[in-house]
């Protein structure tokens, strides 16, 4: 048996190929449904597979084929990616291990790299040591490490091949999210927002790990790489220059957050990346206003579309100006096809941490439709889709409200409606799924000072679940979701336990997967959400379920290992005896069920 | 209420002349004991551990805790220190070791098993210049004198006394207004 022809072959491609096609490696290896060869499944963010060996008839048969331990603790976010050599290549949080697991031998090592970082990394993160997972392209691992080392490794052998310094942990900056290759270049994002740093998406030489261009989130036009003439916002040019310095109070901006975390999608048409920026420096609104009245804070909360060569912003739009709640806009934007209004669009979606469902058309950057998914939502009752702001509802207004005053049940809580874990599209029912959270929060700001390398916060928040309506499951802090970005409208949704935390699977096989909190994997119906089908694994899920097929033979396969900010949140700071809320009886019941611990489960069709 | 503590020592009741003032001003008891010394000071006297906490408020020290602990430890060590899945509550910590033990930790750093650190703060300053207030943050919490939350601090300074005044008076206001409802 030839194990590795689809290697082979890529290694030869290399030699005689330009590396400006790295780009086309990925693209033919997404366009392969054999393969998982990036996080999100494809450029889209689509987390969509054309296999249906496993699928509604069957999956009840579903079982685990073997089992791998990484021997980490701590959240297991992101998940296995399969490029067709045979092996899965997994990686863990810090201190950031990978792993080249052999697919035909129940996950034998071939491989495996640590890097060596400094401990003192660790409390910089914010929520937990996450990683979200490795990128490929032409034989190539790449690696954001916590310590702001960006790496690429030789796939086949595991030898480092360079490595790219893209930060500094001692002020604050962290690196937690998956890198996306465009072209030859590696685009990756910082962490940090609660640490005051200025955010940054930056692209490296896929083969020298040179930087090739730098955008920052916030302050002047020529480091957003922004040009006010021809950079649009919905539609009309941004207009003003400089908007990422007026917009917020003397030098703020310099410690303005806007760290674009989490994932990065691709149209390969239209030349474009799209990313969302998080939120804006410190959580107390008061210190981010000007002459007393609130500001933008561009460019924090924002959704960019860059051209992937220059890094040049084509269009922004500002989701959340003046955030007083931390509703990071990081989400991944999911480019999909839709017809709205009659019209075929190229559309972009949205499941945001506000709590509404964003549809805009991708070229020319129109916000098309904003619903709440999360009907709890109340920080705003609708948005303006001429403006493109939220109507925001005075009651809980965190800075209206004012410093050093408490401002109760505010939905969705901090960790968002939906926070980093990734959402499905298929394109079979034109549906998205996704994990959502049912939180709410107490929000208290107070005025703190900037040190660096220290978090820079300056709200304290106490988390409670949302209320529920006739029919919910009583005191329920999580849902499953198909939602329709068309209409605006939930299909159908289940209630969890938990905050569903983990990134979510749809197949052509009509099925949706998703993990919780407890460990369990589940399949459902994708078209009603009836469960089909469930496993426990060791530990709870906040990583992506993936799949992938191997010698003729379907696999999913799912990291687990609970933490994130759900793990701190939930299986720890909520569990206070002195608080006689139901809420915590029901956070503190997550250490009834599930431990630390990471491990990998792939799963198959026994007679497949 | 009044809570002054020093290690091993329990509170005794006690009225001092700012407890007298406190009852006058807001209908507070009082409670406070500081080696053996009927004393009630908004400040505590100066050593690691100690801290005053006047309904709810605790002195400057003790706050400065909240806030280091909270900046620097709480990632790992959970909100209020609690604890978390990552790491043990530094409650317990204060509690079992003394405050020589635990700022060699802090300073140190712990390796328990390879990938499972507690990280060194040796060339923290901000972290160094606050264990002592740590460590008495977390003495108020072991004792079950503080909450969970952000505490607020006992204005008592010279210039801030007649602002204090006011917000007794309104305070004052606030509790009767409250019985007339």
């Amino acid at each position: 048996m030839l194990r590795y022809p689809g290697l082979v072959m890529t290694a030869a491609g290399l030699l005689a190929a330009s590396l400006a096609h790295a780009n086309q490696n990925q693209l033919d290896l997404q366009q392969n449904p054999d393969f998982w060869a990036t996080q999100l499944g494809n450029y889209q963010g689509n987390r969509f597979s054309q296999l249906d060996q496993i699928n509604r008839d069957n999956v009840q048969d579903l079982r685990a084929q073997w089992q791998f331990s990484t021997g980490v603790l701590r959240g297991h976010e992101g998940g296995p990616l399969y490029v067709g050599d045979g092996r899965l290549y997994i990686h863990t949080p810090f201190p950031n291990k990978v792993f080249a697991l052999d697919l035909e031998d129940e996950g034998r090592i071939v491989w495996s790299y640590e890097p060596d970082q400094d401990s003192r990394v660790i409390p910089v993160y914010c929520c937990d040591t996450v990683n979200r997972g490795l990128a490929y392209a032409d034989g190539r691992l790449f690696l954001n490490q916590g310590d702001n080392t960006v790496i690429a490794l030789d796939a086949e052998s595991g030898e480092l091949l360079w490595e790219a310094e893209n930060g500094d942990h001692t002020q604050g900056e962290t690196m937690t999210m998956s890198p996306l290759v465009v072209h030859d270049k590696v685009i990756v994002g910082n962490s940090g927002g609660e640490f005051g740093v200025r955010g940054h998406l930056t692209a490296y030489n896929v083969e020298t790990g040179e930087m090739e261009w730098r955008g920052y989130s916030n302050g002047p036009d020529d480091e957003v790489l922004l040009d006010p003439e021809t950079t649009t916002m919905l539609g009309e040019p941004v207009g003003e220059a400089d908007l990422g310095v007026s917009t917020w109070p003397e030098g703020e901006w310099e410690r303005g957050g806007g760290a674009p975390w989490g994932w990065v999608t691709y149209d390969p048409e239209l030349d474009l990346i799209y990313y969302g920026t998080g939120n804006p420096g410190t959580w107390n609104p008061e210190q981010r206003t000007v002459d007393g009245e609130p500001a933008d804070n561009k460019w924090a909360i924002t959704i960019f579309a860059r051209d992937p060569n220059t890094g040049e912003a084509k269009w922004v739009y500002q989701k959340v100006p003046f955030d007083e709640w931390d509703y990071d806009g990081v989400n991944e934007n999911q480019l999909i096809d839709v017809e709205f209004e009659g019209e075929q669009r190229k559309g972009l979606a949205v499941i945001d941490r506000t709590g509404f469902g964003f549809l805009m058309d991708r070229e020319s950057g129109e916000l098309l439709v904003a619903e709440k998914f999360a009907p709890e939502t109340n920080w705003a009752d609708s948005y303006d889709l001429e403006t493109g702001r939220p109507n925001v509802n005075e009651e809980y207004s965190t800075f209206r409200q004012g410093v050093d005053v408490n401002t109760t049940d505010i939905c969705p809580t901090a960790m968002g409606a939906k926070n980093m874990q990734p959402s499905a599209y298929s394109p079979e029912t034109g549906l998205l799924y996704a994990g959502i959270n049912r939180i709410c929060m107490n929000y208290e700001p107070f005025e703190t000072e900037y040190v660096a390398g220290q978090p820079y916060v300056g709200a304290t928040l106490t988390m409670m679940p949302a209320p529920t309506q006739e029919g919910d499951m009583e005191g329920r802090m999580g849902s499953f979701i198909a939602w329709d970005p068309v209409a605006g409208e939930t299909v159908w949704e289940i209630d969890e336990r938990f905050a569903v935390w983990s990134g979510a699977l749809a197949t052509a096989g009509d099925l949706a997967f998703y993990g919780t909190l407890e460990g369990y994997v589940k399949a459902v119906d994708i078209e009603t959400g009836e469960e089909l089908w469930r496993f426990k694994t060791p530990s709870g899920i906040i990583g992506n379920v993936n799949t992938f097929q191997h010698e003729g033979k379907q696999y999913i396969g799912v990291l687990s290992g609970v933490g994130g900010w759900a793990g701190i949140g939930l299986a720890a700071g909520l569990e206070d005896p002195e608080e006689g809320l139901g809420a915590v009886s029901a956070f503190s019941a997550l250490k009834d069920y599930t431990e630390l611990g990471g491990i990998l489960t792939v799963f198959a069709l026994p007679d497949a | 209420m009044i809570l002054i503590r020093t290690p091993r020592q329990f509170g005794v009741e006690a009225l001092g002349t700012l407890g007298i003032m406190l009852l006058a001003a807001g209908g507070l008891s009082a409670h406070a004991a500081g080696n053996g010394e009927e004393t009630a000071s908004a400040k505590p006297e100066a050593g690691p551990g100690n801290y005053t906490v006047i309904d709810g408020k605790v002195d400057q020290g003790t706050y400065d805790g909240y806030i280091a602990y909270t900046r620097s430890c709480m990632a790992c060590h959970g909100p209020d220190g609690l604890g978390s899945s990552f790491a043990p509550s530094l409650i317990q910590a204060a509690e079992r070791r003394n405050f020589g033990e635990f700022s060699n930790t802090i300073v140190s750093g712990l390796e328990l098993q390879p990938g499972r650190v507690m990280p060194s703060f040796a060339d923290d300053e901000y972290v160094l210049s606050n264990i002592e207030n740590i460590y008495s943050y977390m003495k108020a919490r072991g004792a079950g004198d503080l909450d969970r939350g952000r505490p607020r601090v006992i204005e008592e300074e010279a210039d801030e006394e007649e602002q204090d005044e006011e917000e007794q008076d309104e305070e004052e206001t606030q509790t009767s207004n409250e019985e007339q409802d």
